[in-house]
């Protein structure tokens, strides 16, 4: 029974390995299909191409090999558009590598010598994008700085990033660790040899880890509806949705996580926007950020819940 | 022996079958078909727009005084470059280069001119919205003509012929010594007018495919198998259906004169084209825009200028370029970063995720022979460039 329980955790273990998409450091943040940089409380989505050598292919810090990069930071934060911002690549002297922080670039006595590319404040309505061609790969901070014309206030973020990134991370001593414990185990049983002919084992690991595993969700009845508190939704105008959740009984659902998408079916294309609920208000209510809308014409919002009871998809029609 | 002889005949008579699908030819045309068929027929083509801002787009003496300053080489800071020199006539008005090549290198591919008369907007990003505001541009771009208002204007003047022609077309030039500056731009907006009378009346002419759709239209199927092979009548059966073509590519010039983001990549060493989202403010503030004080629409309709989209979906988009004589413009896109057809057709297959904006266009899954025969049907759309007829008397 031990080495059921041995392989299953080594099997649920590697699962999650694989299952592990987010990684955060930085000022920049992985949310799976999309890299987003918050300089504070502004966001954008954040790619990096290396269109000569893997065409459209997207990065989010770490690139393949030295050559031209292509910086793009598309707003998600309306402020931004109105924000002169400035671009720093600097080679990383802060000896801190990927969990470099703001406060050590700032200790940088001399940030000129260290710098690589330099793109002065400049206002970007649209898009913002840069270029810069590294012709060494090495280690590297990005500094990106907006600056409120306002209140003069300055927000800044810092993401560390590697070039002639080898894409294999942490992976590798994961995956040694784990083919090491394993054949400790082994051979510490002494039945390595029998193990190879009882594949029955292997399957009741599976078995057991499977009935580990959080328990298989079914689909359960929602009732969602949603307010917009600043009026009816403006084209191309960033905004925020209520969305209000009830079960089939007309109990009010709290504790639901809430993924929201959407687009124009009829012209292929999702949301300008990557929405997601900020805050539950409680009383069934979510707040529901980043909402726009660039087009003008039939719209839907596919709302995705999960509670414990229950995995259910709602989907709101409008007309913009 | 026996189970020989039948696997042998198996093999052949899947051979035989593969081979006559292979060469199954289209079914005939349903009449919804024939309706798009027609749609993009260039005797569809409606009658010119008219141009109100332009009072001389019609004026035979203008389009032949347009024709003159489209070639005159005299109009350039070094005296080598005319409007030809990207605008070839030989090129269907384009240069065969990925991005024009003048006093510099200018910033885009060279467009054609070729029926740009029926668009609301000239240039990839539409940054001007009358054939004579974008006539008058590239005379000041500093890596194109690289000349000014006052040198054009003072060319008028000191040349004869071209001193006379104008005065009888918009009346006495006035003393370039005392001329102020709206004295000046109207002489300079008058010699965009002209070379647009000219540039308006450069029309492409039927093609294959023209002639073919004359044949559907008929009902005559030996006319129709005479002009188009089984591969170029799958091409354009693609090229309406599966390929989404006509969504952009629409009507007797195959463009529908709107902006689109087809997420193509970006030109080696710079950032990507921000392209129309720019090119809308930059059309707005321009002075010699349809509501501007040189449009001779005294009525100042503009609806175009007025009801024009802007915001973040024009971000990477571009002008929807005609594909008549597409094989004669390589290459393609607005920075010619795309070389062949073929290679085209490769990219609208993929529909890859744009660097900026979003990429309209959704993958196709076409199998490599129906981008075959897709290019061999957009092939049928070449022929020669004319002017029309009413020109010629002017010539």
């Amino acid at each position: 029974m031990h080495r059921v329980v041995l392989h299953c955790f080594i099997i649920c273990l590697v699962s999650l390995i694989f299952l592990q998409t987010a990684q955060a450091h930085g000022g920049v943040v992985d949310e799976g299909d999309l890299c987003v940089i918050k300089v504070n409380y502004l966001r954008a989505h954040f790619k990096i191409y290396q269109p000569r050598v893997t065409g459209h292919e997207q990065f989010c810090e770490d690139l393949p090999v030295a050559s031209e990069s292509v910086f793009v930071m598309e707003y998600l934060h309306d402020s931004l558009s109105t924000m002169p911002i400035e671009f720093r690549i600097i080679r990383d002297v802060t000896g801190k590598g990927r969990f470099a922080r703001l406060e050590d670039v700032e200790n940088i006595d001399d940030i000129e010598s260290a710098t690589v590319f330099y793109q002065p404040p400049i206002l970007e309505p649209d898009v913002y994008t840069v270029i810069h061609e590294f012709v060494e790969e090495g280690d590297f901070i990005g500094i990106v700085s907006a600056r409120n014309l306002e209140t003069g206030k300055v927000y800044a973020a810092v993401f560390p990033f590697e070039v002639g990134f080898t894409g294999w991370g942490y992976w590798p001593l994961f995956v040694g660790l784990l083919v090491l414990l394993q054949i400790q185990y082994l051979a510490m049983s002494g039945r390595l040899r029998r193990w190879f002919s009882k594949s029955s084992t292997t399957m009741a690991a599976v078995a057991i880890c499977l009935l580990l595993l959080p328990p298989a969700t079914f689909a359960a009845d929602f009732v969602v509806t949603y307010s917009t508190p600043s009026g009816k939704p403006q084209i191309n105008r960033m905004h925020s949705w209520i969305l209000h959740i009830e079960n089939e009984s007309g109990a009010v659902v709290e504790g639901a996580i809430i993924d929201v998408t959407g687009g124009m079916p009829e012209h292929n294309h999702g949301l300008p926007t990557k929405p997601r609920i900020t805050q539950e208000l409680g009383g069934g209510d979510y707040k529901l950020e980043g909402m726009r809308f660039h087009m003008s014409g039939y719209w839907e919002i596919v709302v995705n819940i999960t509670t414990e009871t229950g995995k259910s998809t709602v989907i709101i029609a409008l007309r913009i | 022996m026996k189970t020989v002889i039948n696997a042998v005949a198996a093999v052949l008579a899947v051979a035989v079958i593969s081979f006559m699908l292979w060469r199954t030819p289209p079914p005939a045309w349903t009449d919804a078909e024939i309706t798009v068929l027609r749609s993009l027929w260039l005797e569809s083509l409606s009658a010119l727009p008219a141009a109100p801002g332009n009072a001389v787009a019609d004026s035979p003496a203008a389009a032949l005084f347009g024709q003159k300053l489209f070639f005159d080489t005299r109009m350039s800071a070094n005296g080598s470059i005319s409007c030809a020199t990207c605008h070839q006539p030989e090129r269907r008005f384009t240069d065969g280069l990925q991005k024009g090549q003048a006093i510099g290198t200018s910033k885009r591919n060279t467009p054609s001119i070729v029926g740009t008369a029926h668009s609301p907007w000239l240039y990839w990003d539409g940054r001007r919205d009358s054939q004579w505001s974008q006539a008058l541009s590239p005379l000041e771009d500093s890596s194109e003509h690289a000349t000014d208002r006052t040198r054009v204007v003072r060319l008028i003047a000191q040349d004869e012929n071209y001193r006379a022609t104008y005065e009888s077309l918009f009346g006495a030039l006035p003393e370039l010594a005392k001329a102020d500056e709206p004295a000046v731009n109207t002489v300079f907006a008058n010699v965009g007018k002209s070379i647009a009378a000219f540039e308006r009346t450069i029309m492409p002419t039927t093609s294959r495919f023209d002639r073919f759709v004359a044949a559907v239209a008929d009902g005559d199927v030996e006319a129709q198998a005479l002009l188009f092979t089984d591969d170029e009548k799958w091409g354009l059966r693609i090229f309406i259906g599966a390929g989404n073509c006509t969504q952009c590519h629409n009507g007797p010039l195959f463009t529908n004169n709107e902006f689109h983001n087809t997420g193509v990549i970006s030109f080696s060493g710079e950032v990507p084209d921000k392209g129309r989202v720019v090119g809308i403010k930059q059309l707005l503030t321009n002075e010699f825009n349809c509501l501007g004080q040189y449009s001779d629409d005294a009525n100042q309709q503009c609806a175009e200028l007025i009801f024009a989209r802007t915001g973040v979906e024009l971000i990477g988009a571009f002008r929807t370029p005609s594909l008549r004589n597409l094989e004669h413009t390589a290459p393609f896109m607005h920075k010619g970063q795309i070389a062949t057809i073929a290679a085209v057709l490769r990219h609208y297959n993929e529909a890859p995720d744009a660097m900026i904006g979003h990429n309209e266009a959704q993958p196709l899954g076409l199998s490599a022979r129906e981008l075959r025969q897709l290019e061999a049907f957009l092939k049928t759309l070449a022929a020669p460039v004319a002017r029309l007829p009413a020109m010629i008397g002017g010539d």
